[in-house]
């Protein structure tokens, strides 16, 4: 009973969080003055230029999924599976991108590459001047997604292998070659986690705004921006964000039907069978060399960029002076809603993994479609829903932007929970029960202690991806609460390059702290015990 | 499997206590009504970057402390204008300060602002405010032509881009947007609909370029991709500023031209706003001359709608050009009325 | 003269502070049928994982027909080099592929062609019984038929070494009893070096020529079944 009705009111929260903004959206966007009307969406339907934009967002969101598949997944194998050296700082230093806004990468690509970057003296203005042409349009947002995303196939890779039973490489391993035993029994055995991390990337990629935004390339997030804002028409910008929630609601509905089940057999092999390593041997340093100029170009130049451009105590100066308040904010809000998340993601991935209530597959689209789902989408519709004199005191307040993470970051949580609670078996809650011990006592005592490290992952996630979103909380944010990301966009215009990077870099470090943190504990403790 | 009760209990701690403080900050952020004006809300369209530090003078000198919104780029901006239609039933802010007067007049045809006739709006002239005090304008951009030094001929009127020898060297950002909009519009109520289309035609058939912002275009200048471009005044200072190979033409100047518009920032009192009193306080502050100097010599470069008021030597005070005599509401009312043809003419 | 297939020269292997395997030395001579026993965590599983080559010996040296395979920590011979078959205790059977794909895939891998691929899985198929069901998944078929698919895809590439880890721990009776007497037909048939994991003793003693014992990662005895029988006996 108690389980039940702690399950239901979480489902319940999530669908009037997440679910219900969408929904008025939809129906204000569709009744005007008491009245059917889609005369947004006919307008919707007969724009040359909301076709080209959908093209344009379409391409821009294949060529980055295939880029970082093709890219990914041998690097997700070359840093998961051999014996290669420095993977595992190859791999932390991968992954920085995912955790900043992508339009900090874009930002930095602009002053290195731009007509008066870095390199422009080293390569003159001519050459710069072609480069510039490449880069403010599709390729230099190819180039900017690419970077910021290929973290995720690497990284879905390397969860999936540890997924796969070693016997079954070492069965192949007796009559066949590395090579032929990836090909033949791996790769297949982990291509549905392959797909679907190349369907996040394409969802993530067709629902980025601050890149195309940035480089200046016309795409549909940007139409519904616009639409609300240059021509305040909120049953356009409805209507323009309703093809983003439609294709977004398809590709959910592929990875339901062929995926779902085989992404939930998340089971990381037990910890004493050893999962078998490819020896590299006259590949080895070559491999190496190739690793460290992919992580070389993707993650320490455009950083070291942002570094030498802000070069200058007095850009910090300036920076923290214009940003202060907002830094803490971001921290405070990241901070608060990771530990929302934390909750939230932890009940509904109990939910999923134990199948306790009916809607449970319906809770686990839910969450996913919310991610998914555009952040302007997700602001339109959080106005749309608690802009009323009676939810003032959400609506004025920063919770507005903490029900922004909730709704949209809930599914992370939920995953890293559901593959915690996978690896604690049945029996354990079960022999808790049988003692006649309450739900709240099992969880509280047996669940959550087993399930820490997934606790701890979550919440890491959690906070990296409050503290790097940007559309949704520049919709919806309280004046006077805007936290730093949203304040570096808001500078760009006008705002001088130099304080603009030494701002990239402060949110870089407040990213990068907690992680940092929880990495160099076990060692601090390490010194301090001695073991 | 191992299970190491002091971690797990300081985690839980770590837990708790930040919920704790997280809601603790929070909370006071959710309490709307002060006793006491303490704060007002200010949502702003002119760029964070000029517009924070005379909201920080206005914190210093009253003790008011002031939470804004700020745009983010002309074309692309999310935070002011919706809101503020979106929040009419609900007013959040106490002020809107517009970068233009269209938005302005704009929302007083959506009834979303209220009149308030400022003492400080005495010194500026009848054209740059609302006769019932719904926006007042100060500080003042112009539209001028930003042309790169290494053109022999210079462009003195807005027909030099209909002009053959410019054909496929001029470039003009995106009228669907910002002050290019309220300069289409303003032509269009200036010479009628059928001339202005003729223009506009004409200046595809001249192959203009489109850019997306006057930032942009200025900078497409400066780089000499193109020989010139109509950009806001301080978009061209700016680049004069930076050194770039660059000069400043004021045009429609001769006795019969129709001159250069003008577009002022503007003060508008929202209808409903939480706190009038505080946010009358602020908009006289805003309209002041002493505001205006400083944006006149901040990077934004913005001429003072006063008389009087001390500006930089480069600058040229507004009695020293020939300006373009519109009405704003009319302009905000052709701007709606010909957004679809706009749309068809950028290819929509 | 019987000739040494398997020998394992004074071979240790510690995992972390956990001595699997110490100072190990064994000898087995070809076509014959030895069993491992022993308890849970002996170092069954690690001897064979050594044969096999997944994993090398931290000291001590194995030789497979006289050639040096692996020692202190290398691993000269790679597993699919060996001529080694193997059935795990969880038989490892590729859910993607069908009956018929497990069994390609070696001769796939070794090249070779196709009409002789062919008639191989197809006698092979008979002979463990499972003619008519090559396009079936593993999903698809009973514990027993798993069993054989996994004994065919071992067989199928006519390893001269076979190695078992407890291959019918997880069946009922009788179908163990059934399948061990298969296994040894299936042996006696083909000629193969059989070294064969269980900690049944039932089940070592119908199989097995000799029988070595392991306890801690040390053989404690070895010899025939009758001398197994006293020892164990007299334990």
């Amino acid at each position: 009973m108690q389980k039940r009705t702690v399950l239901t009111l979480m489902a319940g929260l999530i669908v009037i969080i997440g679910l219900l903004p969408v929904i008025s959206m939809l129906l204000k966007s569709i009744i005007i003055d008491g009245h059917l009307s889609l005369n947004a969406y006919y307008g919707l339907l007969n724009s040359k230029r909301q076709w080209t934009l959908l093209k344009h967002s379409l391409t821009l969101a294949s060529l980055v999924t295939i880029l970082t598949t093709v890219i990914g997944v041998p690097t997700g194998i070359l840093l998961g599976k051999t014996n290669l050296f420095l993977r595992k700082l190859f791999l932390l230093i991968l992954t920085v991108p995912l955790l900043l806004p992508p339009y900090i990468i874009a930002v930095s690509y602009s002053d290195l590459l731009g007509q008066e970057g870095l390199l422009t003296p080293l390569l003159g203005s001519t050459l710069m001047h072609h480069i510039n042409r490449w880069l403010f349009g599709l390729p230099g947002c190819t180039i900017v997604l690419f970077s910021a995303f290929l973290p995720i196939p690497v990284i879905f890779t390397i969860a999936f292998l540890r997924t796969v039973n070693p016997h079954m490489e070492e069965a192949a391993r007796l009559s066949a070659s590395w090579g032929k035993v990836l090909k033949g029994i791996t790769l297949p055995m982990i291509l549905p986690g392959i797909i679907f991390s190349a369907l996040l990337v394409f969802l993530l990629t067709f629902g980025e705004f601050g890149v195309p935004n940035f480089l200046r390339y016309g795409v549909f997030p940007v139409e519904s921006f616009t639409q609300f804002s240059a021509f305040y028409d909120f049953q356009a910008a409805t209507a323009t964000s309703m093809p983003m929630a439609i294709i977004t609601f398809f590709a959910l509905l592929i990875e339901a039907c062929f995926l779902r089940e085989k992404t939930y057999q998340i089971q990381t092999v037990q910890d004493n069978i050893q999962t078998p390593v490819i020896c590299l041997q006259r590949s080895h340093i070559p491999l190496t060399i190739a690793t460290a100029i992919m992580v070389l170009c993707i993650t320490i130049v455009p950083i070291f960029t942002l570094v030498i451009k802000s070069a200058n105590p007095a850009a910090y100066a300036w920076a923290i002076n214009r940003a202060g308040n907002s830094l803490i904010r971001s921290i405070t809000y990241a901070t608060t809603g990771a530990t929302l998340l934390t909750f939230s993601g932890f009940l509904t991935g109990y939910l999923i993994q134990t199948r306790s209530l009916k809607i449970w597959r319906a809770v686990d689209s839910l969450t996913i479609f919310l991610f998914a789902l555009p952040g302007t989408v997700i602001g339109i519709g959080l106005i749309s829903l608690w802009n009323t004199p009676w939810t003032n005191f959400i609506y004025a307040s920063p919770l507005i932007i903490l029900l922004g993470y909730l709704a949209k970051y809930t599914a992370i949580t939920s995953r890293i929970s559901i593959n915690q609670l996978a690896k604690i078996p049945p029996s354990m809650e079960e022999a808790a029960q049988i003692t006649g011990a309450s739900w709240s006592r099992r969880m509280i005592f047996i669940v959550l202690p087993l399930s820490r490290h997934g606790l701890i992952t979550a919440w890491l996630a959690g906070y990296v991806f409050s503290l790097r979103d940007t559309a949704i909380t520049m919709m919806v944010y309280p004046a006077g609460h805007d936290t730093l990301p949203v304040r570096i966009f808001t500078l760009m215009a006008n705002g001088s390059s130099e304080m603009i990077a030494s701002l990239c870099i402060i949110l870089i470090i407040a990213t990068l702290l907690p992680l940092g943190i929880i990495l160099l504990l076990p060692m601090f403790k390490r010194l301090r015990y001695g073991h | 499997m191992h299970c190491n009760l002091p971690v797990i209990k300081n985690f839980f701690r770590f837990l708790i206590v930040t919920t704790i403080l997280g809601m603790l900050l929070l909370l006071p952020a959710c309490t709307q009504k002060e006793q006491k004006v303490k704060s007002i809300t200010v949502y702003v369209s002119e760029d964070q970057v000029f517009s924070e530090p005379i909201l920080n003078d206005f914190e210093t000198q009253t003790g008011i402390k002031v939470k804004a919104v700020y745009d983010t780029e002309e074309a692309k901006s999310t935070g002011a204008m919706n809101r503020l239609i979106a929040e009419k039933d609900n007013p959040q802010a106490d002020v809107y300060w517009a970068n233009e007067p269209i938005r302005a007049e704009i929302l007083k045809q959506k009834a979303i602002s209220a009149p308030y006739i400022s003492p400080e709006a005495k010194g500026i002239p009848s054209m740059f405010k609302d006769p019932h005090g719904y926006w007042t304008g100060f500080s003042a951009r112009v539209r001028v032509f930003i042309v790169n030094t290494q053109v022999k001929r210079k462009p003195l009127s807005i027909s030099d881009y209909l002009d053959p020898y410019w054909k496929g060297k001029t470039v003009i950002a995106n009228p669907l947007f910002g002050t290019t909009t309220s300069e289409i519009a303003a032509l269009f109520t200036l010479w009628g609909n059928k001339r202005a289309k003729e223009f506009m035609m004409g200046m595809k058939k001249n192959m203009v370029a489109i850019s997306t912002s006057n930032g942009e275009s200025a900078d497409f200048v400066a780089a000499g991709r193109y020989a010139f471009s109509l950009v806001d005044s301080d978009d061209a200072t700016n680049r004069l500023r930076q050194g770039k190979p660059v000069s400043i033409v004021y045009p429609d100047q001769q006795p019969k031209d129709i001159g250069c518009l003008v577009v002022p920032n503007a003060a508008v009192l929202i209808k409903g706003a939480p706190h009038p009193e505080a946010a009358k306080r602020f908009i006289d502050f805003l309209l002041s001359p002493q505001t205006e100097s400083k944006l006149a010599f901040a990077d934004c470069a913005q001429i003072p709608l006063h008389r009087g008021v001390k500006i930089p030597p480069e600058m040229k005070p507004l009695s020293s050009i020939k300006i373009m005599h519109v009405d704003y509401a009319r302009v905000a009312k052709k701007m709606i009325e010909i957004q679809p043809f706009l749309k068809s003419w950028v290819g929509l | 003269m019987d000739i040494k297939v398997i020998e394992l020269h004074s071979v240790s292997k510690v995992y972390n502070d956990y001595t699997a395997l110490d100072h190990c030395s064994l000898y087995i001579k070809r076509g014959k049928r030895v069993v491992i026993l022993g308890a849970s965590g002996c170092g069954k599983t690690t001897i064979l994982r050594l044969i096999a080559g997944f994993i090398a010996p931290d000291t001590g040296r194995i030789d497979l027909n006289g050639q040096q395979v692996s020692a202190d920590n290398i691993i000269m011979v790679p597993p699919e080099r060996r001529n080694i078959g193997m059935v795990f205790q969880d038989l490892a059977l590729w859910p993607h592929l069908s009956v018929h794909g497990n069994l390609a895939f070696g001769l796939k891998a070794q090249a070779v062609p196709k009409k002789e691929r062919e008639k191989r899985i197809h006698n092979m198929l008979q002979l463990v019984g499972l003619s008519g069901l090559e396009q079936r998944r593993p999903s698809e078929l009973s514990g027993g038929q798993q069993q054989r698919v996994a004994l065919a895809r071992a067989l199928i590439l006519q390893p001269e070494i076979m190695l078992m880890d407890e291959p019918l721990s997880s069946l009922d009776e009788d179908l163990n009893i059934r399948l061990r007497t298969e296994i040894v037909e299936l042996q006696e048939k083909l000629g193969f070096t059989l070294l064969y994991v269980t900690h049944n003793l039932e089940e070592a003693f119908s199989i097995a020529h000799t029988v070595v014992v392991l306890k801690q990662g040390r053989i404690e005895f070895q010899g025939s079944v009758n001398q197994v029988k006293r020892f164990w006996e007299g334990y």
